[in-house]
């Protein structure tokens, strides 16, 4: 098989770094030539690399190493578990196996589609060069992320992915919310960073290597697990530390808060990084460290908890939300529960399933409402809209397939990973997993309903009743300070016009996607269980015993009980639908209630005024009180005490010197009678 | 001949002694202050003499000879220095000369 | 300590040690500058009789000649040049009151620790002391050379010649000092 990931790597670098010299000076179509060249070409050098290995007949062949540098080849590790000295070894190299494969895949395709998206809706912004130079960044750091083969460089894109979500949350860095936010949500990475050095550095005093599999001479880190020798509980802090990276990156509970406000950027921006790749690096940290995850019991369960819980924090939020771009972000975040919450009941596959399906459905969503965001010159928010699809078809369209998708209507893709998920919790639960994951069971059917629920309330908001609002804004939009938008002029309903096909065919190509894109899951539920495309690729990667020796297969299910649950989670989501239209059908009119519970959910549970009051204020306080007590008091303090001391004393000293002849006289008589008593009582 | 104790001499050396230390602090006109000092200088020259001697030795006188010529030396330039600061100020008092203070 | 002396020369040492005192303390004494002056000559005098007790007839004799005739009158000289202007003795109050007790105490003090220390040092004649073996043994020169100037005589031009002639360069530089100090300029 044809390992092409350094070209996938090579060549958004390679733009990102042309577009970022000489961007400026280059004119439209040049820039994009650059930008759609560099993404197109990495998703063609992915494919071929997936194509590639999709006829490769052992399992356990399915993969390959590519050290591309070696950077340091010496000395020797302590023993540690293996009980002969080994070689430190850090390599730079690149892994192609089914895992890396499909997220490859996922990256390159969605990045492509989106950075074609983007020439239309950032086709008024000065920064346009800088957008697809941040954008071919974004696309570099994420495949150096998944292709990575060792731990060091997956820190590296992890690190580099999260510079690029700040550079592009602040991209109208002239706004101060956007500045705001995107410090915000670069601050709370950094917390995950840190989960992830210390996870590492405890990986390297146990393992005494990074990489992830055998590589020349050093034994992987995964192969070591399997030998066993390294206590539970390491690897189960191993694990939680790696979880609280994921946490951070994929907006879990409790790091969650920087999702939302991530929504000041530009919205393709919200589409291929909150939506569908880069908070999914979590995701792919977790599958990826799956052998650790599997021998830390304690962990995975962690896991689930978290990822369940998150998932229906995160949906009760949404259910209130009036701001388009932040409820399809607390739907990110719970459906990233989701895929937490399979891979915690150990059915990877699941996960990274519903990764790839959720990809393409976000994504849609996400550039949906930005076409409408972009018809209405910058309105976001849902009680200025109504109406629209008699306007816009296609984003209509489009749009409600996307939301058919997501809320687990049959047979969109969204119900196929959904379901997936929902039957390997059952799984779990009903083979050992205890009254934990029926509970988690159930939390994942109430939050399908929510998940129906909410958004069709989006959908019959956005695209139903009457038109709300007064006509879309004539300028160009987010760019200016906010004030301006309320002095421009406003035109009519029949103002709105449909987007350019420049902007519409990636959501008819995602649409498609959306549609087709399940079909790839399990079909056991419908007689044919061998027939499981997606998960007998990507099963070396979960259960090879020859890789990781770790003989895994995630619990199945009985066919009745498969039955139960899938008509149990697509009944919750007609519930959900019918509710929504119930409400909502004749439009969204909207009357802030004063109950206070509604209050609360609408006000996000106040978590952020509560991390500003227990968190911010002390912080800034301690700086405060440290600058005026060390730097005021201490030092400055401190020198010019020494100043005044020295002063003092010199003017006390000075008094000595009266000028008076006799009292000098005076002090000569007083040694030499002291010195005489001396003599007299010491010596005498 | 039975001599005397050495130690009375030395008292008799020593209380002179003091007696110009206490005028040297007590007096203010200078040439009193100078006149004390000299005061100190013969006690010193007793007992040097003493010494020379019970100790059987020519030393002492010797060293008494040269305090001696010394004294004068320094007797002749302190008195020119008074000298010269009465013509300046026009007055000798050492609590007006406090110039020299910190 | 017993005194096995003759009565004459403890009655001469007594006399002669009360007489200077007491002439040293008019030195210190009074208020006249004059006064002190001559206090000052009379202290010089009784000394010179005591070095006669102790046996120094040439450097009685210079003391004399020198110290009393010759210094002391130097500075009567300008006593008496500087008497007719106002001293500040008599007139003004001293700036610092305490220092006067302060000198009395510490005068005092001097007095006894010296006291204490010369009474209850080593005696001249006990073993801790050592008896010097010079060849300017006095007693031995006086047998020599017949007498106590004349010991005192090749003593100097034989083995404190250099002294000697530093000295008189000292008194050159010292002449040559007052004659620039005195200038009128």
């Amino acid at each position: 098989m044809t390992n092409l990931t350094v070209w996938v790597l090579l060549l958004p670098l390679l733009g990102f770094i042309f577009l970022g010299l000489f961007g400026k000076a280059l004119p439209r179509p040049g820039v994009l030539t650059i930008a759609w060249g560099a993404s197109g070409l990495a998703f063609v050098f992915a494919a071929v690399g997936f194509l590639s290995m999709l006829h490769v007949t052992p399992d356990s062949a399915r993969m390959s190493d590519q050290v591309i540098y070696t950077w340091v080849n010496s000395g020797t590790v302590g023993t540690g578990v293996l009980t002969n000295n080994v070689p430190l070894n850090i390599s730079f190299g690149l892994l192609l196996d089914p895992l890396s494969a499909t997220m490859l895949l996922v990256v390159t395709g969605v990045g492509f589609l989106i950075h074609i998206y983007s020439a239309g809706y950032m086709e008024e912004d000065e920064g346009f060069w800088r957008f697809f130079a941040y954008l071919n960044f974004f696309i570099f750091a994420m495949v150096l992320l998944v292709s990575a083969d060792n731990f060091l460089f997956l820190l590296v894109g992890w690190a580099l992915v999260g510079l690029a979500s700040f550079l592009l949350i602040g991209f109208w860095f002239t706004r101060r919310s956007a500045v705001a936010a995107a410090r915000k949500a670069l601050i709370i990475n950094i917390i995950g960073d840190f989960g992830l050095m210390i996870a590492i550095f405890l990986i390297f005093q146990h393992y005494q290597t990074l990489n992830y599999l055998n590589n020349g001479t050093t034994t992987g880190v995964f192969n070591q697990v399997v030998a066993g020798g390294v206590p539970t509980a390491i690897t189960t802090a191993i694990c939680l530390l790696l979880f609280v990276a994921c946490a951070a990156k994929s907006a879990q509970l409790p790091l969650y808060m920087w999702l939302p406000d991530a929504m000041e950027g530009p919205t393709p921006v919200s589409a291929l990084i909150h939506a569908a790749t880069m908070v999914t690096a979590g995701v792919y940290l977790v599958a990826r460290a799956n052998p650790l995850f599997q021998v830390s019991p304690a962990a995975l369960i962690t896991v689930a908890i978290i990822g369940g819980a998150t998932a229906l924090f995160a949906a009760t939020i949404a259910l209130f939300q009036l701001d388009i771009k932040r409820v399809l972000a607390y739907s990110t975040i719970s459906q990233l529960g989701y895929m937490f919450m399979a891979e915690g009941a150990q059915n990877y596959t699941a996960g990274v399933f519903h990764l790839t399906t959720h990809a393409y459905f976000k994504a849609l969503l996400f550039l949906g409402a930005g076409s409408v965001i972009h018809a209405l010159g910058g309105e976001q928010d849902m009680r200025q809209m109504g109406g629209l699809r008699h306007r816009m078809k296609i984003t209509f369209w489009t749009f409600l397939l996307a939301a058919l998708a997501i809320s687990g209507v049959i047979p969109f893709a969204g119900f196929w990973s959904k379901d997936e998920i929902v039957g390997s919790l059952l799984a779990r639960a009903t083979s050992g997993g205890g009254t934990l994951f029926y509970v988690l069971w159930a939390v994942a059917l109430l939050t399908a309903g929510l998940t129906a629920f909410y958004m069709f309330r989006l959908v019959f908001g956005i695209f139903f009743g009457s038109y709300r609002g007064s006509g879309p804004l004539s300028h160009a939009h987010g760019a200016e300070d906010e004030e301006e938008e309320h002095h421009a002029v406003r035109g009519g309903f029949y103002a709105i016009y449909e987007s350019r096909s420049i902007m519409t065919t990636p959501l008819v190509i995602l649409a498609v996607l959306s549609v087709i894109g399940g079909l790839v899951g399990s079909w056991a539920l419908f007689g044919k269980p061998g027939w499981q495309p997606l998960a007998n690729f990507l099963s070396p990667v979960f259960s090879n015993s020859a890789w990781t020796g770790v003989p895994f297969h995630p619990a199945e299910l009985s066919l009745s009980m498969d039955w139960l649950s899938t008509g149990i989670s697509l009944g919750v989501a007609g519930l959900g639908i019918l509710a929504a239209w119930l409400v909502y059908r004749r439009g969204f009119t909207y009357k802030e209630s004063q109950n206070p519970l509604y209050q609360l959910v609408l006000h996000k549970y106040y978590i952020d005024e509560l991390c500003t009051a227990a968190i911010i204020n002390p912080l800034l306080w301690l700086g405060r009180t440290a600058t005026s007590l060390l730097e005021g008091g201490l030092l400055d303090g401190g020198s010019r005490g020494i100043g005044w001391v020295t002063s003092r004393v010199s003017g006390g000293l000075r008094r000595l010197q009266t000028g008076y002849m006799r009292n000098y006289a005076l002090a000569i008589l007083l040694g030499a009678v002291l010195l005489i008593i001396y003599y007299a009582v010491v010596r005498g | 001949m039975h001599e005397l104790p050495i130690s009375w001499y030395l008292i008799v050396s020593a209380l002179l002694f003091s007696i110009g230390v206490v005028g040297v602090l007590v007096r203010r006109n200078p040439l009193t202050i100078f006149m004390s000092i000299e005061l100190m200088l013969n006690a010193v020259n007793l007992s040097f003499i003493t010494f020379s001697r019970y100790l059987n030795s020519v030393d002492g006188q010797m060293f008494v000879f040269l305090v001696l010529t010394v004294a004068a030396a320094e007797v002749v330039v302190g008195l020119a220095i008074i000298v010269s600061i009465f013509r300046t100020r026009r007055n000798i008092n050492v609590d007006e000369m406090n110039i020299l203070r910190g | 300590m017993s005194i096995s002396v003759d009565t004459p020369t403890f009655i001469a040492f007594f006399v002669l040690a009360v007489a200077t005192i007491a002439a040293g303390l008019g030195v210190i004494a009074f208020k006249n500058a004059v006064h002190s002056a001559l206090s000052l000559i009379l202290t010089l005098l009784f000394l010179a009789l005591f070095y006669l007790q102790l046996g120094a007839m040439f450097i009685a004799i210079v003391q004399v000649l020198i110290y009393a005739g010759a210094i002391m009158v130097l500075f009567l000289f300008v006593v008496t040049m500087l008497a007719s202007e106002d001293t500040g003795d008599v007139t003004e109050p001293a700036r610092q009151p305490w220092q006067r007790g302060i000198a009395a105490t510490l005068g005092f003090l001097l007095i006894a620790g010296l006291s204490y220390l010369l009474f209850t040092g080593a005696s001249i004649d006990s073993a801790a002391v050592v008896q010097p073996t010079n060849v300017n043994g006095l007693a031995a020169g006086i047998a020599a050379y017949g007498g106590n100037t004349e010991a005192f005589g090749m003593a100097l031009f034989h083995g404190f010649s250099f002294p000697f002639e530093i000295t008189s360069l000292l008194i050159v530089v010292a002449l040559l000092g007052a004659m620039v100090l005195g200038r009128k300029s």
